[in-house]
Order: C-alpha cells, then structure tokens, then sequence
C-alpha cells in the first residue's frame, strides 16, 4: 500500500519551502532525497551513530527518528546552511580543516553541527564537557581528539569580533 | 531500514488523540519523543497500523510546580529536566540523572512520557519515577486515572496503560525537608541501557541516624524495581559506607535479568548492589548538607 | 643504514602538517559518497537475510512480493545459479559463494532474496511480502567444534569445516624449548570485531552501451583484478567498468568488498535499469564480506633465565565464518611480523582455519597483525612477571638493535629500519613512567587500582602479493605483482593534475600526499594540484590502499612519473632556452638555467610550448605534458619451495610504543584511562597530522576491539548484536586524549624513506590495555586472556583472585 500523502511547509537553512511527502518518509530521507542536501547522511538509521543530526529550531536532532511531516511549520538547519562555499567556508568548518578534525568526512556535517550548537547555547565547556556533549556522533576515524580540538578552536574564532558575525 | 506504511495522526487537542485511540486500541500506536519507538519501526520490528503523533497535542508539553509537587506534562523533552532551574530546585536527582538519558540528542526529542510508556526496565527515569513515588497520570475516553509509579510497570516493557489511554502527565512529589539523594549508573558506554543504576532519596534524623530511604533500581529485572527490604535495613542505621554497602548485599535476590551478551547476572547481581549502596552514600552525604 | 633525523633531507613541504586537500567537499556536505549517486531511472534493492544461522532453502514464494505498489523484480539465488558464475575467490574453489545464498544459508542475515523496487521503502515492502520455507539444519557454532569428528559439514563439495591446516617452522623449535630456563604458556582469544564504517557498502549499477556494464563502487578494487567481478557476471573484462566512490571509511571493510557490486550489477543486467543496492546497518552488520579475526590460540613461550625469548610456539585455530573468499591471508600478516621487534630466532605456527555458521571473514585495519601483536605481547608480559622483569626490561633486552638492520626474522621477511630502544624511551619519558609508578603506589596503599601498559609492537607496511599463496606448495595463481599507479598531467595552462587509478579515498588522505608530493618535486603549491580517480576503464594498474600500503606506493609513483615530466619539460626548456638539460633545475614552479635565474621558462610557459607549438618542441618529443608511472613492490622475494623460507613480503617495518595507565574500580569491573602515550615510527612522516589521525583513529578502534566490539553468535548461531545498541563503537567518552610521539627512521627501499602508517594505533592499543588492566589487578592475579575485556569478567577474575 502507498502511504499517505501530506503537504509540509518549514523553512531549511533560512529558506521556507513547501512539498508533498508520504507520511512515513523520514526526515533524513527528505533532506537527503528531496532536497539534495547531501550533508545528511545515513549511518544506521536507528538513531545512535547520529551522523544524520540536524538543527530543528536550533537543537540537534537525529534526523532518521523523524518524519518529514513532522518537521512541518519548523526551522531545519543543516551543514550546507553554515556554508556550501568551499573558499568562503564558515569558522566552524575552518576549525574543523585546520585541527584535522575530519578523515572520511561522514560523521562530520554531524559533528560541525553540534559545535554550533555547543558554541552558541553552552559556553565555555571543559575538554571533558565537550566530549560528553559529542558522545551521541559516532566518529569512526580520528579518535574524537582532534574534533575536541576543532571544537576548542571554533569557539575561540567564533568569540573573536572578526569572525563572529558570519 | 525504512519504516512500513501506517496511517499517521497528528492531533493538536487531547480530544482528538483519544478519539484515535479509543477507536484504533493496540492498532494505533502513540508517537511521541519518537527515539524508541521509531527505531522499531525502522526496523521493521513493529509495524502499527496508526500513528497517533502526540507532538502537536496543545497541553501536554508543560511543566510546574505548585503545593509540593513537581507536575510534567507527557510531552516535556528530556532536556528540559537537564535544563529547568524548576526541575533542579525541585528535584535535583531527576537534574543529575536527566544526563544519563541516551545522548542530548536523543533529549531533544525524547519525551518523559514515552519513556516511561516505552518502560525499558534499563531505563532511567522509569527507575527515577520508581524512586520519587511520581503518579502517572493517564487519560481515556472514560476518565482519568492517576495510577502510583509502583502499579504502573506490570511486565517486562509493558504497563497497566489500557489500550484506549494515553499518558499526559507526571506527578512528582517534591521531597520535603531535607532530603540528599543520589544516582548511580554502570553501562557498557556513556548514554547505553544501564547494566545496572540506582537511584536514592535518603533523610536523616537528629541523631544521624537513617530516618527514611527510597531506593530503586534499573537493568536488574523484567521491570524497574524498589529495593524496599534495603530501605527497611536502612532506616534506624548510623548509614556509614560499610554499613550502606553491607546492608545492598540484600539487593542480590532482586536481580533476575539473565546473562546477555553485556553482563552476566552474576554481575549484575554485584554492581546492582554496588551501585545502590554508593547511590544511597552519595545521598547520605548530600543530606549531611555535603555535596 | 638508517638516516639520522638529524641528518633528514631538507624537504619543502614533506613533513609539514598542512590542511588536507580533500577536507573542504566534505565541510560542505559534498562527500560524494555512495549513497549520493542518483541515476535517471534507478531501482532501489533491499535484501531478506536468513533468520538461521544453518538451513535448506526450500520453495520460495515471490508472488505476493511482486504484487506490493513500486516492487519491479525479485530475485533468488536460484536466478544467481542460473545466470552468473560464483563470486570472486581467493579461497578454496570448492567453497563457493554467490551474492544471494544458492540452495543453503550457512549464517544468520546471508542475503536469500533480493527485492528491487521504485524507492528503498518499497523495497524493504517487498521483502516483508516474500515468504521462504527454511529447513533448519543443525548449525556449527564452535571452531574447535567444527573441525572436530561428527560436525555438520557447511560446505558439501568441500567436505569438511577445516578450510587450511598447516605447519610451519623456522629454526629448531623443539630444542628451543628442550634448552629453555622457563616456559610460558597460555590459551588467549581474540574476539570478532569489523572495521564497521559509518557509511555502508555500497554500489549502484548501470546498463551502458552496447552490453556493458557501469558500477559506481565504494570498494576499494585492486582494478587489475576488477575482471573477476566481470567474471562472476559472465561478462567480458572489457565490458565492466567500476567508477570508484569515495567511501566513509573503511578500515578493512571495503577491501575488494565485491558483493555488493556483484549483486547490484546482477541486478542490473537482469532489469535492463540502474540498480543501487546500499547496504542499510543490518545488512553491513549481518552480512558484510569483512568480519575482523576471530582466533583462538594455545601459545608457549620459551625463555632464558635473564630473559632472552628464544621459542615461540602457536597453534592458533581461525573462526573463519561460512566462505573463506581472502584465503588465510590475515596469518601472512601474523607472520610478517611474527617476532615482532625480538631478536626471536624459533618459530613454529600452526594454524587451522575452520568454517561456522557465522559471516565470513575479511579484513580489519591490521589484517590479523595486530592479533598477533597482542598475542605476543600478552606472552612477553606473562613472562615478565614470572621472571620478575619490567615490562621495558625485558623488552629493552630483546629488542633488534639499531645497527643490526636490514633484520630478516625467521619466517624470512625483512625488517628495514628501526630504532626499537629510542621509541621505548620517547615514550617512558613522554609519559614520566617514574612519576605514574609513584602515583600507582600511593594510590594501591587507598586502595585504588591503577595499572600502566608498556607494549612495542610492529606496524608492517606494504604487503606484497606472495603472502596470498605462499600458503600453498602448488599454487594456483602465483602472482607476484602488487602495483599502484599515477599519471601526472600539467595542462595546457600549467595547472597540476594528478589522476590515481584505484579506489583510494577511504578517509586516508591520499590526494593530500599526492599533492604534497608533486609540490615536494616541482615546487608548486599543493592546493592548485587536482587529484582524480581513474574508473576501471581507463586506468592502469592499482592495488588500491590496504596494508598500509598507499602512501608508500603512491610516493613511488608520483616521483616515477615527476621523474619522467621533469625529462621532457627539461628537454623542451633546454631546447628553448638553448642550455644543455642537465643545466637546469625547477625551483617554485619554474624552470631555469643553475646559476642564472633570468634564464628561466615558467610551466604555464612550457606547458603552452608543448600542447600548442608543435614546431617549437625539440626533435623527437610529442605534444602535450602527462606522464604516467606504475611503481611495482620495491622489494618482495619469492618464498623458498619447502616454505622454510616465505621470502620478503611486508619489509618496510614501522613500530610503536604505547603506554596505557588505566584505573579499574574493583567493585564494577570498569575503568577509567589515566594517560595514553602513543610512540609510532612510520619513516619519513609526509604530514605528521595525518599520520597522527592514523593513530589516535586506530587507537580509538583498537580500545573499541579491546573492551567494547564483538560480533556475537550464541550457540544456535543467532546472531545478537545487529544493531548499534548492541555493537558498542567507542564515543568521544570511551576514548582518551592521547599524547603523540613520532621517531623517524626512514626506510632504504622506499622514495623519501617512508612507511606505511595507516593502520596505526590499532596495531598497539589491545595489547596496551590488555597489559595495564592485568597490572592493575595484579593483587588479585587478573589476567587478560580474551578480548573483548568486558567489566563482568574483570570482576569475575577480581572474585576468584579473593577467593584464593
């Protein structure tokens, strides 16, 4: 049987948008497939590896534990909302290239994310308190230390008045 | 992993959620925080006919406190607890153990009410529910029911909620007094399933003595449970650490979960009391007014 | 032999940790990976994995499948018999495979029917719709079990479960042990871990013109063994070509993974349209071609009295799973470096490989040496302690010397290069072990337990192929080639080029230590060189990465085909500039007469010269500027014919010291890492930061095999841990900050002196904590005899040691 049909209105990095979408189509799946925003990505779809979180009104969420339908009338951010321009890349990203805080990349839209979101809603964390607040991304490459590091560096540069407007 | 086709609900009044329940029974399933429920369904391993999505129900997402109870609405995200200086005031220990609830992303979605509906017997706050003697509140077609944490789990991930009812609030008294509690957890990671955890409220007399206990437990059973023969060994003693651990060895018969590919029952039946003996410590000494 | 750090060429952009080239596509959600291929037209599989672990596959019933909304075709193994030839197999041929399970399933999730659909969701309908009829047969769980009189047979043709069984012995074992003042036995087990990458397998396939076949592909394809997939799909090598896909992450997982392009192009040829089939977690989980070594060894160590290892004895039984497709080429890894950095002279390995119900084996970042690290490691330390030896003592006195390099070991590889003494003491000073024995002191008298790991281990780089067959007296297929290729372009207006031809993006950074290369020899800047892929069409020979082998291989190519650009570039300035060739030189991108820097052509100029002034050129010298190398192996030897001697197979021989501190609450069983020095010696380090990625990364793994992974069957072979609640990957709390060392001591057979680094920390972390926890504990006489090390058996052994 074909699921049924809603139409959703939210708005996605900044812009508001409408579609048609089948109920049980997952959040992830709609940026992804949708949208083409390929920074969401898929790791296990049973919300633990986290590599699909995404900003909904501003708190990170496993993309792959909701629907699209639910997401109707909210505000998604994704990494492409950061920056899709490789020579004019956000702080975060920066940081993030800088430390080394990426190898294959798959975790890392995720990871980008929740600095945003650690750096704008938290404060001045511990090394320990960031990893804590990472450990719901999984990250198969780097050992975390080099994105606790990306983390510590962003917020500096996001502190700093030169770049903290971007 | 792609969830099967349903019939999907988003209700914005009470009224309309418990219409759908009332007509579709155990074919409708009610979607709240979605980070149990939808990984299930994602893999296939159930495959409910109708979602009833509580997300846009007006009325449950509240918090408040008034006559010495703290009162969530079904619908409050777990971080709240993590975040909420009301929470914290109120119920420190519910503050403390929030951060063991998966990771803050499952928070943000994750609901009070669903995981206690969910009632995974690792879970926290069905354990922390246990704990503070919350009331569940449950409402149907037919009524309300305020049902005590104690009635509320019957079986393994299963709960007296009828078919019909929908869980809309938690009632938690705010402990009077001055009362220290502590929570302990052992899991495999930071964010797993406890192997085991507990959680304490404990109050002191003048005289130092251990006045009244309350201790529960997750991870150990077929259900979160009260360890209430170690409360009454508690209470009247001089609670220092030996005596508190020396007394948890009673929690051992308590443990029934069997050996799984994380633990041993064996273990289990250890840590279990280990846990609840520096849980209740940890609460001995928060209310000697340490931290 | 080995240069002297401080005798280390003066290199430009060799040894700088510059940001990685490939980062920025991936800042910006741009990866590429498999999962963002979308083809006009394509279908969508989803696979209905086996519920039993051992069963006959009966009728099966496709009929309401094929009727769900958005279903297109299903298929069987019954299809795959009759229409495709089996797999591609190193193994024995009288174990077969195909991608969909033919007549049989042999372990829980091997993939029955596969259902091909509209969207995935429709899909996944369809496999609910399917019904099989399974004949349970009894199943095989235990490996010892399995090769022992009366258990059922997996593999029919093959007749029994023992896939390989033999001996070898270097040196006089039996004297050895005669001779020896103490001996040390044990029973270790390594458990089944994988590689787990967060971004599955994964392939979409496309009819293209004229009966050919396109497969995008995250495998990592030698692509000159690509025409054995063509094989299995009975298609001529010149018809099949894999467009590579960078992959998220590997770490073993994607090595020649070929069933699932396999499938996909199947899938592809019999519906006439682009097919993608994208394992999901369950299906990588269940069903990958790459679960990690599962060993169980009986191991004896003899000794001298002041503790010189002279012995070492394994018989090691290898549970294999239901296909053995790689052959048994995770023990040539264990014999590469099978005395580690001993001067061990006596050897003897037995191994057995036994077939279960269980998914097959593959690799695992190390291949099976790092089981062997921790196996040798675990009887150094046992040791140790009866002989009353520091664990740096004892290893300090068997270390190879410096001077004594090249080192051939018993089994008659070759040791390079090595400084096994000044790693040790980087890291005992990195860590002030003084300080942490202090601090364990004070705390045991508190009763606390803090244990420090000090392990040296080997980190092989760069397998040559002999370790595939020298297993075997007659070999079928004695192949000695192992090569990686580059072709260097500068384009008509002097931009860089520079195109691989393997599958090479894993999470490794080789576009950044190509460019960085190509900088180091034409003096250009590395973020203006372009790196691509070659697909299997168009690309000349590649072994991909694997083995640590990329950066070495790739360094050998890039300076083969710069040697051969700089030729021609200095034939066509010499000819313009009217100086003879061996006057010049290229500094900063341009070249110019030694000694007169106004004599000089820029590349944008000659690059113009050779694409568009023909007459300009000199005589005999073609248009354009693309240059291409295959570096082969620089050094492998074929084995002796009575296999006394495997010859050099994995000679460029890196080695780490790792030192754990870990404190262990007693009364749980769980721990807490104190401190974790991390000492590596990769030769000549292109991009410490990278390498250092390789480390930490592999660590993160190695402490994730040690005490959280394993892929669990129970004894009716069901399998119990298919999702991520159950295979515990370590988060950012389970792994610790890590203090990093590099010694440097270059390899003389490789360009620049490098070796090969990326299987890094995981080749040394197991045996670390292995070894800290048993210090730790040892009041109460814990021993760490399997892996992983999970908090109920810590305080099992806590329990038993009170007791006695």
């Amino acid at each position: 049987m074909a699921g049924d049909m809603r139409s959703i209105t939210l708005t996605i990095n900044g812009r508001q948008l409408s579609r048609d979408v089948e109920t049980r189509l997952t959040l992830a799946d709609f940026l992804r497939d949708h949208l083409d925003l390929t920074g969401v990505h898929l790791g296990c779809e049973h919300g633990v590896c986290g590599c699909c979180t995404v900003l909904l009104d501003g708190r990170s969420v496993r993309s792959c534990l909701m629907f699209a339908v639910q997401a109707d009338g909210h505000e998604i951010e994704t990494v492409e909302g950061l920056s899709t321009d490789i020579d004019k890349l956000h702080p975060i990203q920066e940081a993030f290239s800088e430390e080394h805080a990426l190898q294959c990349g798959f975790c890392t839209p995720a990871m980008i994310l929740r600095t945003k979101e650690l750096i704008t809603n938290d404060g001045e964390l511990s090394r320990e308190e960031i990893r804590e607040q990472l450990s719901g991304i999984l990250c198969r490459c780097t050992g975390y230390q080099n994105i606790v590091n990306a983390v510590v560096s962003a917020r500096e540069k996001m502190h700093d008045p030169q770049v903290a407007g971007r | 992993m792609k969830p099967p086709p349903f019939a999907y609900f988003d209700p914005t009044t009470l009224e309309e959620a418990l219409g759908l329940k009332a007509q579709h029974g155990l074919d409708a399933s009610v979607l709240a925080g979605g980070q149990s429920l939808v990984p299930l369904l994602n893999m296939r391993l159930a495959s409910p006919e109708v979602l009833v999505d509580t997300n846009r129900v007006d009325g449950l997402g509240g918090l408040r406190r008034s006559n010495g109870t703290l009162e969530l609405g079904s619908m409050v995200r777990q971080y709240v607890l993590e975040d909420d200086e009301v929470v914290a005031q109120a119920v420190p220990l519910l503050a403390a153990a929030a951060r063991h609830v998966g990771h803050r992303e499952n928070r943000h979605r994750g609901t009070v009410g669903g995981s206690l509906a969910h009632a995974d017997p690792a879970a926290e706050l069905p354990c922390l529910a246990l704990v503070l003697s919350a009331e569940l509140v449950a409402r149907s077609n037919r009524g309300e029911r305020v049902i005590p944490a104690s009635d509320f789990f019957d079986g393994f991930m299963s709960t007296v909620l009828q078919p019909d009812e929908i869980l809309t609030a938690v009632r938690i008294p705010v402990p009077a007094g001055n009362v220290g509690w502590g929570f302990e957890e052992v899991a495999r990671r930071f964010g797993d399933f406890a192997l085991a955890a507990a959680a304490a409220l404990v109050t002191l007399g003048d005289d130092g003595s251990v006045a009244s206990a309350s201790v529960a437990l997750a991870g150990v059973s077929d259900t979160p449970v009260r360890a209430t023969e170690y409360e009454q060994a508690l209470v009247g003693t001089d609670p220092t650490p030996d005596n508190v651990a020396s007394a948890a060895r009673i929690i051992e018969r308590l443990v029934t979960t069997s050996d799984d590919i994380h633990a041993t029952q064996v273990y289990r039946r250890k840590v279990a009391a280990v846990t609840a003996s520096r849980a209740v410590t940890a609460a001995v000494n928060r209310a000697r007014g340490g931290e | 032999m080995a240069t002297s750090i401080e005798e280390k060429p003066d290199f430009k952009w060799i040894g700088k940790s510059i940001r990685r080239v490939e980062d920025p596509r991936y800042l910006v959600g741009r990866g590429g990976y498999i999962g963002d291929i979308k083809l006009p037209g394509m279908l969508y599989t989803a696979v209905l994995r086996s519920p039993f672990a051992h069963a006959r596959i009966g009728s099966i019933d496709t009929g309401e499948a094929l009727e769900v909304p958005g279903v297109v075709a299903v298929f069987t193994g019954q299809d795959c018999k009759e229409k495709m030839n089996p797999c591609a197999n190193f193994g024995p041929p009288t174990i077969t495979q195909y991608p969909l399970a033919v007549d049989k399933v042999r372990y829980c999730g091997e993939a029955v029917v596969a259902v091909v659909a509209e969207s995935r969701y429709a899909a996944e309908d369809g496999v609910e719709a399917v019904e099989v009829d399974f004949e349970p047969l009894d199943p095989v769980v235990d490996p010892i079990a399995a090769i022992g009189p009366g258990a059922p047979v997996l593999h029919e043709e093959h007749g029994n479960n023992l896939a390989y069984e033999r001996i070898f012995e270097f040196g006089e074992v039996d004297d050895a042990f005669r001779e020896a003042d103490v001996v040390v036995e044990d029973k270790l087990h390594w458990g089944r871990s994988s590689g787990m990458p967060l971004d599955t397998c994964g392939a979409v396939a496309r009819p293209a013109l004229n009966g050919s076949l396109e497969v995008y592909c995250n495998s990592l394809n030698f692509n000159f063994f690509i025409w054995l997939v063509a094989a299995a799909l009975k298609l001529p090598s010149n018809k099949f070509t894999v467009i590579p896909v960078p992959a998220g992450g590997s770490f073993g997982s994607k090595f020649f993974a070929h069933k699932v392009p396999t499938l996909a192009g199947f899938l592809a040829l019999q519906t006439g349209r682009p097919v993608a089939y994208i394992e999901d977690r369950l299906d990588h989980i269940t069903n990958s071609d790459h679960h990690g070594s599962d060993r169980y060894y009986d191991v004896r160590m003899g000794l001298k009295s002041d503790g010189t290892i002279t012995a070492l004895d394994v018989d090691v039984v290898d549970d294999y799973g239901a296909y053995l497709q790689f052959g048994v080429g995770t023990h040539g890894n264990s014999l590469s470096q099978a005395v580690g950095p001993y001067r061990l002279k006596n050897l003897r390995y037995r191994l057995r490989a036994a077939l279960t119900n269980k998914c097959q084996q593959g690799a695992y970042r190390g291949f099976g040496s790092e089981v062997q690290n921790w196996v040798l490691e675990r009887m150094v330390d046992k040791a140790a302690r009866q002989l009353g030896m520091g664990p740096e003592e004892i290893r300090r006195h068997n270390f190879i010397q410096p001077d004594e390099f090249p080192y051939k070991i018993p089994t008659g590889n070759i040791y390079d290069s090595g400084n096994y003494p000044a790693v040790l003491q980087r890291a005992i000073e990195m860590l002030d072990l003084d300080k942490w024995r202090t601090e364990q002191e004070r705390a045991r008298k508190e009763g606390r337990h803090i244990g420090i790991g000090v392990v040296t281990t080997q980190e092989r780089s760069v397998f040559s192929s002999t370790e595939f067959w020298f297993w075997f007296d007659k070999p079928a297929f004695p192949l000695t080639s192992s090569p990686e290729s580059v072709t260097l372009t500068i384009d008509p207006t002097g931009e860089f080029q520079v195109q691989m031809h393997s599958q090479a993006m894993w999470g490794n950074s080789p576009e950044t230590v190509a460019a960085m290369l190509v900088a180091e020899e034409f003096g250009v800047d590395p973020y203006k060189v372009n790196v691509s892929y070659a697909d299997s069409a168009h690309s000349l020979p590649g072994t991909g990465p694997g083995g640590s082998r990329f950066t070495v291989m790739i360094a050998g190519a890039v300076r083969g085909a710069s040697k051969r650009l700089r030729a021609k570039l200095f034939k066509i300035a010499a000819h313009e500039l009217e100086a003879s060739e061996d006057d010049l030189e290229i500094v900063e991108g341009v070249v110019r007469v030694k000694g007169v820097p106004d004599k000089s052509r820029s590349l944008a100029e000659l690059a113009s010269t050779a694409y568009f002034f023909a007459l300009n050129l000199p005589e005999g010298v073609e248009s354009g500027l693309e240059e291409s190398c295959t570096y082969d192996h620089p050094y492998t030897t074929l084995p002796s014919d009575d296999r006394k001697d495997l010859g050099v197979f994995y000679p460029f021989m890196g080695h780490a010291c790792h030192i754990a501190v870990i404190e262990i609450d007693a009364e749980t069983g769980t721990h807490k890492f104190l401190d974790y020095v991390a000492v590596h010696d990769a030769g000549t380090v292109v991009n410490p930061k990278t390498l250092a990625g390789h480390v930490t990364g592999g660590a993160a793994q190695g402490i994730g095999s040690a005490m959280y992974e394993e892929l669990v069957y129970d004894e009716d072979g069901q399998f119990k841990c298919s999702t991520f609640m159950d295979y515990l990957i370590p988060t950012a709390m389970e792994v610790p900050e890590f203090k990093l060392g590099h010694v440097e001591t270059p390899s003389p057979y490789t360009e620049f002196g490098i070796k090969g680094g990326g299987e890094g920390g995981r080749m040394v972390a197991p045996a670390a904590i292995s070894a800290a926890i048993d210090d730790a504990l040892s009041d109460y006489g814990v021993r760490i005899t399997q892996l992983p090390i999970k908090p109920s058996e810590i305080l099992r052994q806590i329990e038993t040691g009170t007791q006695s």
